[in-house]
């Protein structure tokens, strides 16, 4: 595949002592779709606040490009398009659906560069809400857009995290357990959308079991004790030795 | 039935210029006017505190900045009535900006307690080291230019320039909180770094904010000032911040209304309940602690929903 979009040069993140990622030289190919799994408490969710901006690593570089973001503050990572979700769905409960669109949609479009529209503009304008109703609909859940977020169940506000994700124009979207905490109908609905949006933009999911990735992800990443495994296509990963050192005993890994 | 009213601004403004109307001709002109400056301080300051979350416990220090910066330019420079507003607009606004460029890294008690901090500060100076061009304790009298019939000696003209005033600052709070940025603040409210993983940089945003509340408060001070023709050091008074906060409370924290609901609350309270009861502030204190068990979205807050 092409260059890479994504990469770090031995990052390390250390917590008064405890080193939760330790010296990983990682990169993703632009558009492809890459899996990174570990067993809970490996340092994933670490590693993605490392690459998002969410932490600034202890040491090592993170490059975007070949441009180094390392010291970027997390907002400007967004909007050099690295967008993404987290574990715990994080959306505004206290506002409705089409607000929670609104103000990831208003980030990306004209009327965020005219302060006077930013800061006057009645928000609940045509344009805007066909556009935020259109990216509401690929998720499956325009028919929410008036319903307080707070209100909805935990798998419409799993999907309408990725919504907002998806609208912020990425190049490259990083989801953190998309599949945790849902119903198996919801995993299915995820699966399906990540199906669709595959290839368009680079995608890395974190997960920790590897069965529910196999079929969407074009090459595996395995992160143990904050290190990194192995890294590589993934029918080759799930057969190294190593990694079925640190999966040992897990029936996922029987299964292959 | 109520919350109609805040979907449509023109609405809005009908009602509030109305009650103050019907208050003001039924019992004194003078007072309600107090009750109209009130409640713009109100606004300012529930822009930070239910718009943003961020409760200051240090406001007065933004009014009395509004209140001498009107008031010493009137004494010391030209008492032109407008350019002496202006000025107490951009003093409120000015002192913001430099005191938020730090203030606004700090959030919940930090936030509070700085604010009230640098409110102590600027009481003092104003007090001692400031007295020669701020009067001292004894404050400044102030005389206003009139034209024609805008005459600030006149206490009609006085209330319906306030009431002016007051539908001013609610259209333009109404029209931001509509806006893409309204949407914005309430965001940070909840979440602020979630925020920043949709792109915005929300240090500028809660320091924009900072300096607008700060422009409003200052501008309710300068009309304190314009009304009252003095400023003295009361109107800086650190011990003075409770009244706003319980407002706020009191009226519905996160509302254009529930300020303009809360602020004539309180102002009513205070200023008649205190010829039946001398001691009318324990009435407050039982008050609050109602309003902080049953009624914590205040009275607008449950007006909204009748």
């Amino acid at each position: 595949m092409g260059e890479p979009i994504l990469a770090t040069s031995g990052v390390t993140k250390r917590f008064d002592g405890l080193v939760a990622v330790d010296d990983i030289t990682y990169e993703v190919a632009e558009g492809e779709t890459a899996g990174i799994i570990g067993p809970n408490g490996a340092g994933k969710s670490t590693f993605f606040n490392l690459l998002t901006g969410y932490f600034k690593p202890s040491q090592g570089q993170v490059y975007f490009r070949g441009r180094d973001v390392t010291v970027l503050p997390s907002y400007q990572r967004v909007m050099l398009g690295i967008a993404r979700t987290f574990q715990l769905v994080s959306v505004f409960d206290s506002m409705t659906v089409m607000e929670n669109m609104m103000l990831a949609r208003v980030r990306q479009g004209p009327d965020y560069d005219s302060k006077l529209r930013f800061f006057f503009k009645n928000v609940h304008y045509k344009g805007l809400e066909r556009e935020c109703g259109e990216a509401l609909e690929t998720l499956g859940i325009a028919g929410k857009a008036d319903t307080l977020t707070a209100d909805m169940g935990y798998g419409e506000k799993r999907e309408l995290e990725i919504a907002i994700a998806l609208s912020l124009n990425p190049k490259i979207l990083l989801l953190d357990e998309p599949f945790a905490g849902l119903s198996l109908v919801d995993i299915a609905h995820i699966s399906e959308v990540i199906k669709k949006i595959k290839g368009k933009f680079t995608i890395v999911i974190i997960e920790h079991k590897i069965s529910k990735l196999m079929d969407l992800v074009e090459s595996l990443c395995v992160i143990n004790e904050g290190a990194l495994v192995c890294n590589g296509n993934p029918q080759e990963v799930i057969c190294d030795a190593k990694v079925k050192a640190c999966y040992w005993g897990k029936e996922d890994m029987v299964c292959y | 039935m109520f919350s109609k009213v805040e979907k449509y601004p023109a609405l809005t403004l009908a009602l509030i210029a109305v009650s103050f109307l019907i208050f003001g001709y039924s019992t004194s002109l003078p007072k309600i006017t107090d009750f109209i400056i009130f409640c713009i301080f109100v606004i300012g300051f529930d822009l930070l505190y239910g718009h943003m979350g961020q409760l200051s416990f240090g406001h007065m220090l933004y009014l009395g900045a509004g209140a001498y910066g009107c008031g010493m330019f009137a004494y010391h420079v030209y008492p032109d009535p407008f350019l002496s507003l202006l000025v107490g607009v951009l003093v409120g606004a000015g002192l913001a900006a430099i005191l938020g460029l730090v203030v606004v890294k700090t959030s919940h008690a930090a936030f509070a307690l700085l604010n009230l901090a640098l409110n102590e500060v600027g009481a003092y100076l104003v007090l001692s080291p400031l007295h020669t061009w701020t009067g001292g304790e004894d404050g400044l009298s102030l005389f206003f230019k009139s034209y024609g019939f805008i005459n600030f000696s006149d206490r009609t003209f006085r209330f319906y320039f306030c009431l002016a005033a007051l539908l001013l600052v609610v259209l333009l709070v109404v029209r931001l909180v509509r806006s893409p940025y309204g949407i914005l603040l309430k965001s940070i409210k909840e979440n602020e770094t979630r925020v920043k993983f949709l792109g915005y940089n929300t240090y500028m945003y809660k320091y924009v904010t900072f300096i607008i509340s700060g422009a409003i408060v200052g501008f309710s001070g300068a009309l304190t000032s314009l009304n009252l023709a003095y400023c003295n050091t009361s109107l800086m008074a650190p011990s003075r911040n409770v009244e706003v906060i319980f407002a706020a409370l009191m009226g519905g924290a996160g509302s254009v209304l529930g300020a303009v609901v809360g602020g004539t609350a309180f102002m009513t309270i205070s200023n008649y309940l205190a010829s039946y009861i001398v001691r009318w502030e324990m009435f407050l204190g039982v008050a609050l602690l109602a309003f902080a068990f049953w009624f914590r979205k205040g009275i607008w807050g449950y007006a909204r929903k009748l």
